[in-house]
């Protein structure tokens, strides 16, 4: 028993013999001030009786009105700071009633009260309201079933090819529409090309494909699909999908935007993995706990890590001086990224209350946020005004350890053990002086927590530090090392607390680290006790019973494919996302996906060999009415090229492509820095001739065309492309020095074959942009344009002007044909 | 997003991709019934022709002068005599005792405010055209933001949240209203920092690229890029425009229901038509002696700032929605006399010339001025010249587009510390800025991530006192 006990107990005589006189003033309060205000204001919402209850708030009795609602206490009586009905009602941050602020008077009433101690004196029971989740119920919802396994609807017409088919043929007739006819083949290879590879195809890739096809058209679609998905050039395409996916960049972006040097490691994990058809439940794994995974050599060690840097290169606010703000800014986007990218849905919502439209509790969130505080950040960084640095990894000799980045931001960071030594034996003095105070006073136990918490919170860190900077070789003096952004768990893994209304430093019970119940059908992992859960958090995604990530996955594929998913919002299966046109077909795919061991080649050659991905582009007077937007896939849809595809194939016709993969980055070359600070934006511009996935994506400062043509912003998860059309794309193609440049390229290449006429450069200056030969009409029209051209700018005589005038004119023709609207859609 | 230049001033979304974006958002209405209108017409839809607000807004566009560096509010806008009767004492000794003001001891303004107008509000020395038009000006005193580093602060000026990429104001401007002159950017930000934030200050984030600033005199650019081409003359272009578009016509007979091509062959059009209009819109030279004049061009300190405006007033009469002019170099921890008065010399005539100008043309009435820091400055210091960063209480201005003029809204306490009376947040300022543009601020939404987002996030109120 506490010697304290006594006193506490006269305090209580003491209040509680004036009690009765004070009891009935405040009461009264109450009822004149309090009451009538409450009834009129607030219960149409907050009571019993309301239709809806909001925010899970009952201001009714006094039971409900201290416990309060989901954003927390509504009254805690003497205390004005933690009331937030006071909150609410000055419009501070909350904001009720809504539509008017309360007369300052009446606000000036309620913090009277309060002071007062709220007395109320409704001691009904409050009517049960929390809203509670019924998971049960959850599950109904399309995307949380179960994934099926429907049997293919079969066809009567004889028009389906494969499964695939078979299910868009039945949708078709339940509406009574026909399939528009099959491509041309000329049209089927541009469209197979730019899929599956982000080139167009070379006229001789053309002439191969339309002879083999006139032969045997299946088979010559499957051949050509065997080779383009074994192309190296795959990766590249499909790799960049995915980049958009998980927000790859090449610096923090924000406020004080500093460079990744290494980031673009990441993206060539991805390219690889693409290319190598890593099974993509093993692709998830890896990005989420490639350090954690037993490996079977250095290499594959290395690539694990790599694989991580997905978590490590979200956009981070530097200059933030609220470290615990930061790390959970930084746990937020490592949940956003982890649930939206692989599971299609936005538990990030839940981080101040529970998902609004989806079963996520708050508590589940911070169930993640467990794991992910649990796990150290190395994303580097440095620069002045950077107050949050974080270590990188440094690799030697199939050893990872973590350093302080090359600039000066990591100076903290680099400490001697020396130093280090003599700050843990500092702290653990200041601790041992804590312990012998309270032996002496044990009063000052309550009063110290908070500094001991802390200190030992110290001493703690200087241990890891000690054990980092105890490499025998630091790692920052050694000459073969190779640096790379990835996470590591912290050396003290542990549960966190529920946040308040998501505010950092408003702490709630500690939550177990966890998942979300909503995707946990059939076997759910448990935590791994002495890590931080990552691993367990990857297998609960890829378990196969879970109904979202392969149905996630083949819809992004899909999407890839036809302009638009089965699910069009391809980052949010939830209930604000849209239902899928396809749900059965949705489902055979998922399941067949997973069946085949989860390779994206495979089920990309599933869709591309279907006879409804071979469709031609054509129009239906009957089928336009009845389904406008081709939902049904009726036709092929046009698809404008994404900018990667368009800046590729305007290179690639040119004759001035480098098609060898991209070394590094030109971030890296630059180095660590602040843009803006001390690295200027056109530090990164490059006169890049490779493709157009190994750019730099620097935060803010993007690649110009990039930027014109709706490059996504690199800091958003963002699963599908903007497509707009606007001016400024029209500008840049009529007048940018890239595009001078290579319609010069594309007209000198078109001059130098010696032995055509121009009706024949005509034609071949059309298969190399458009992918077709001219019609009559075309030729004479672009014809007629060359001579005029030339005649009206050749002023001299001299061949040498005659040649200029001659360049000028076909580079105009290039020109017109590379800003075309054919040249960027794909039919 | 690339430095130099970036808004696309005549965009044309597939209905269906427009439709997807807004199904839920603001303006599904006034999408729904443009859709159907284009749909009758044949047309391309463009989600930057002018489009009606959520009511008829006193204010068609902004005009936001950003004083880069936290313009010491004391010192220019916020009369505080308090400061002067408590000269030399801690702020604590004399009952306020807030944010970090260990060792600091209260510096009353080294300028004097003198009354101005018929309306008598105060105004200091530092502005002495200005101060001409204080019955025009809404001074609002009890500004205030969350954090007082500039890097959070200006961010959150911009975009209302400094943790996350969102789009900023003109870019929200300009999704709800669209713009008036289709042959210019709808959004331009003049001499923007390249740091702090840099284009995340005149962004889109989730927004469609098209709703982004255009920045002119960013690293050294004066213009729009790509806007002129060097070795193709004009006549010659021309031919070979006539050439893609018919390319392009071929192609749309081929895909009649291709409305996207109709999108791309308008965009040539209006880029060529660009060509000529932006030079001239940019061309002060075509304003008479006496106007430059007016602005200060030509006359030393105040000759950039006065180019700015009356380039600002030639956009704002061509139809530009949200024009920004940014002028650096407020921060002054040091050197207080000498910065101050130079920063306000070198704005001072050139802002009341554009108010001016704008009265007399009859704009100032549906052009809303907004004048800001990201914060303001300590009234207490440890320097005897210099004031830190004061994100609890600061000054801003507002005149013109229905804000009632000749006013003080709002009041620091006694010594300018913290905002106490008619507290105004940054979401406050939002809220109020598109209430005078005429949208409820909680009603211009887009959908992203499954959930609507808006400019004031969960917060915000429309400061009606303000209003006319």
């Amino acid at each position: 028993m506490s010697p304290r006990l006594p006193l506490a107990v006269l305090f209580i005589l003491a209040a509680s013999s004036a009690a009765t006189a004070q009891d009935k003033a405040g009461i009264a309060f109450f009822e004149k001030e309090i009451r009538p205000v409450l009834v009129k204001e607030c219960y149409s919402c907050h009571s019993a009786n309301s239709k809806e209850v909001k925010g899970g708030l009952l201001l009714d009795t006094r039971e409900g009105i201290r416990q309060g609602g989901e954003t927390g206490k509504a009254v805690v009586p003497s205390n004005l700071d933690d009331s937030l009905i006071l909150e609410a009602i000055r419009h501070e941050g909350l904001e009720m009633p809504p539509e008017k602020q309360l007369p300052a008077e009446t606000i000036a009433k309620f913090e009277q009260w309060i002071r007062m101690g709220a007395p109320d004196p409704r001691d009904e029971k409050s009517a049960p309201v929390r809203r509670t989740i019924d998971f049960e119920k959850a599950k109904d919802f399309w995307a949380f079933k179960p994934v099926s396994n429907p049997a293919a609807p079969e066809d009567k017409t004889g028009w389906a090819k494969s499964p695939v088919d078979q299910f868009i043929a039945a949708q078709l007739s339940e509406k009574e529409l026909k399939p528009v006819a099959d491509a041309k083949p000329e049209t089927l290879v541009r469209r197979l090309y730019f899929d599956l590879i982000g080139l167009p195809p070379t006229p001789a890739q053309i002439d191969d494909f339309k002879q083999a096809a006139e032969k045997n058209r299946d088979k010559a679609v499957e051949e050509l699909v065997d080779q383009l998905l074994s192309s190296s050039h795959f990766g590249e395409r499909w790799g960049r999908h995915w980049l958009d996916v998980v927000r790859y960049g090449e610096s923090t972006g924000m406020e004080r935007n500093a460079t990744f040097p290494f980031a673009w490691r990441y993206r060539d994990y991805v390219i690889s993995a693409f290319n190598s058809d890593k099974p993509f439940n093993d692709f998830i794994r890896e990005q989420i706990a490639g350090d954690l995974l037993e490996s079977d050599s250095p290499e594959q060690k290395f690539e694990r890590l790599v694989a991580t840097g997905m978590l490590a290169m979200g956009p981070k606010s530097l200059n933030d001086n609220n470290k615990e703000n930061f790390a959970m800014d930084v746990v937020d986007e490592q949940i956003d990224v982890s649930t939206r990218a692989f599971l299609g849905i936005t538990a990030s919502c839940a981080r101040c209350h529970d998902h609004k439209f989806d079963p996520i509790p708050q508590k589940e969130y911070y169930g993640l946020a467990g794991i992910f505080r649990s796990t150290d950040t190395l994303f580097g960084t440095s620069g002045t005004g950077n107050r949050n640095s974080a270590r990188i990894l440094a690799w030697a000799d199939g050893k990872a350890v973590p350093v302080a980045p090359a600039g000066d931001g990591g100076k903290k960071n680099n400490q001697s053990k020396k130093n280090v030594k003599k700050q843990l034996q500092v702290a653990e003095q200041k601790l041992a002086r804590f312990e012998e105070q309270i032996k002496q006073n044990p009063k000052l136990a309550d009063r110290l927590q908070k500094q001991i918490a802390a200190t030992e919170k110290q001493v703690a860190g200087f241990k890891r530090q000690m054990k980092n900077s105890s490499d025998p070789a630091p790692a920052t003096e050694q000459k073969n090392r190779e640096f790379l952004m990835a996470v590591l768990d912290t050396s003290n893994p542990s549960d966190t607390q529920l946040r308040l209304r998501g505010e950092p430093d408003e702490r709630g019970a500690t939550i177990p680290r966890g998942f979300l119940t909503i995707g946990s059908t059939g076997h759910v992992p448990t935590i791994e006790k002495d890590g931080s859960g990552r691993l367990s958090l990857a297998e609960w995604i890829i378990q196969k019973d879970n109904p979202l990530t392969a149905r996630v996955a083949v819809n992004r594929v899909w999407q890839h494919l036809f302009g638009r998913g089965i699910v069009a919002t391809v980052d949010n299966f939830g209930a604000n996302g849209d239902r899928p046109t396809h749900p059965e077909l949705l489902d055979w795919l998922a399941a067949d996906f997973v069946t085949n061991g989860w390779s994206i080649k495979q089920t990309i050659r599933t869709i591309v060999t279907s006879r409804v991905y071979s469709l031609g582009g054509e129009d239906n007077e009957v089928a336009l009415e009845i389904d406008p937007g081709n939902a049904l896939l009726w036709r092929a849809n046009h698809r404008r090229l994404e900018v990667e595809a368009i800046r590729d194939a305007i290179l690639q016709a040119s004759g001035e492509l480098d098609i060898e993969p991209e070394k590094a980055s030109i971030v890296q070359t630059v180095g660590d820095g602040i843009v803006g600070r001390n690295l200027q934006a056109d530090q990164f511009e490059t006169n890049n001739r490779k493709r157009s996935v190994y750019l730099p994506i620097v935060r803010g400062n993007l690649p110009e065309m990039l930027n014109l043509f709706d490059f996504p912003e690199p800091s958003i998860i963002s699963g599908s492309r903007d497509v707009t059309t606007v001016a400024t794309q029209a500008l840049y193609m009529m007048n940018s020095e890239f595009m001078m440049t290579k319609s010069e390229s594309l007209a000198k290449r078109v001059l130098g074959e010696a032995d055509m006429d121009d009706s024949a450069r005509v034609a071949l200056t059309y298969r190399l942009t458009v992918g077709r030969l001219p019609s009559q009409e075309e030729t004479e029209m672009a014809v007629a344009f060359v001579e005029e051209t030339t005649a009206s700018l050749d002023e001299g005589q001299s061949k040498k002007e005659n040649d200029n005038a001659k360049t000028k004119a076909w580079s105009g023709l290039a020109q017109a044909l590379f800003g075309s609207a054919e040249f960027r859609y794909v039919e | 997003m690339t430095s130099s230049f970036s808004l696309p001033p005549s965009p044309f979304l597939s209905r269906r991709n427009i439709l997807k974006s807004l199904s839920c958002g603001f303006g599904y209405a006034a999408f729904a019934a443009m859709a159907h209108e284009a749909a009758a017409k044949e047309q391309p839809l463009n989600p930057l022709a002018p489009k009606p607000a959520h009511f008829p807004g006193s204010a068609k566009r902004v005009i936001f002068f950003c004083m880069r560096g936290g313009p010491s509010h004391v010192d220019t806008f916020d009369y505080r005599p308090g400061l002067k009767t408590h000269e030399g004492k801690a702020p604590g000794s004399v009952g306020v005792g807030l944010n970090n003001q260990n060792g600091r001891k209260l510096m009353p303004s080294p300028w004097e405010f003198k009354k101005h107008g018929e309306s008598g509000i105060e105004i200091s020395d530092l502005y002495p055209h200005l101060s001409q038009h204080a019955d025009e000006l809404c001074l609002i005193n009890g500004a205030w933001t969350d954090i007082p580093n500039h890097p959070q602060a200006l961010v959150k000026l911009h975009t209302g949240n400094f943790q996350f990429v969102r789009p900023s104001m003109g870019a929200w401007a300009l999704y709800g209203l669209g713009t008036e002159n289709q042959d210019l950017p709808g959004f331009i930000t003049m001499k923007p920092p390249a740091r702090l934030g840099g284009t995340q200050n005149y962004g889109s984030a989730f927004l469609p690229a098209m709703f982004q600033g255009t920045a002119l005199g960013v690293n050294g650019n004066v213009g729009i890029g790509n806007i002129e081409n060097k070795t193709v003359s004009t006549p010659q272009q021309r031919k070979q425009i006539d050439l893609l578009q018919k390319m392009n016509k071929g192609l749309a007979d081929r895909q009649p229901q291709n409305s996207e091509i109709d999108g791309i062959i308008e965009s040539y059009e209006l880029a060529f038509r660009m060509q000529a209009a932006v030079p001239r819109v940019m061309d002060i030279s075509e304003e008479t002696q006496q106007t430059q004049k007016a602005y200060g061009i030509g006359s030393g300190q105040s000759d950039d700032f006065g180019r700015m405006c009356l380039m600002a007033r030639r956009f704002a009469e061509s139809g530009v929605r949200f024009i920004e002019l940014t002028h650096e170099g407020w921060d002054q921890h040091g050197g207080l006399k000498a910065k101050l008065e130079s920063n306000c010399g070198q704005t001072d005539q050139p802002m009341a010339a554009l108010i001016a100008d704008l009265k007399e043309r009859d704009m100032l009435k549906d052009t809303l001025l907004v004048w800001s820091g990201e914060f303001g400055r300590t009234p207490a210091v440890k320097k005897d010249d210099g004031r830190d960063h004061n994100a609890t209480g600061f000054s801003m201005w507002m005149a013109g587009g229905g804000v009632k003029g000749g006013q003080r809204y709002g009041e620091t306490d006694e010594f300018g510390i913290a905002a106490v009376k008619d507290k105004f947040h940054t979401h406050d300022f939002h809220a109020t800025m598109l209430h005078l543009l005429g949208f409820d601020h909680k009603l211009l939404t887009y959908r992203y991530a499954g959930r609507d987002f808006r400019l004031t996030d969960v917060s915000g109120s429309v400061a009606d006192k303000i209003i006319a």
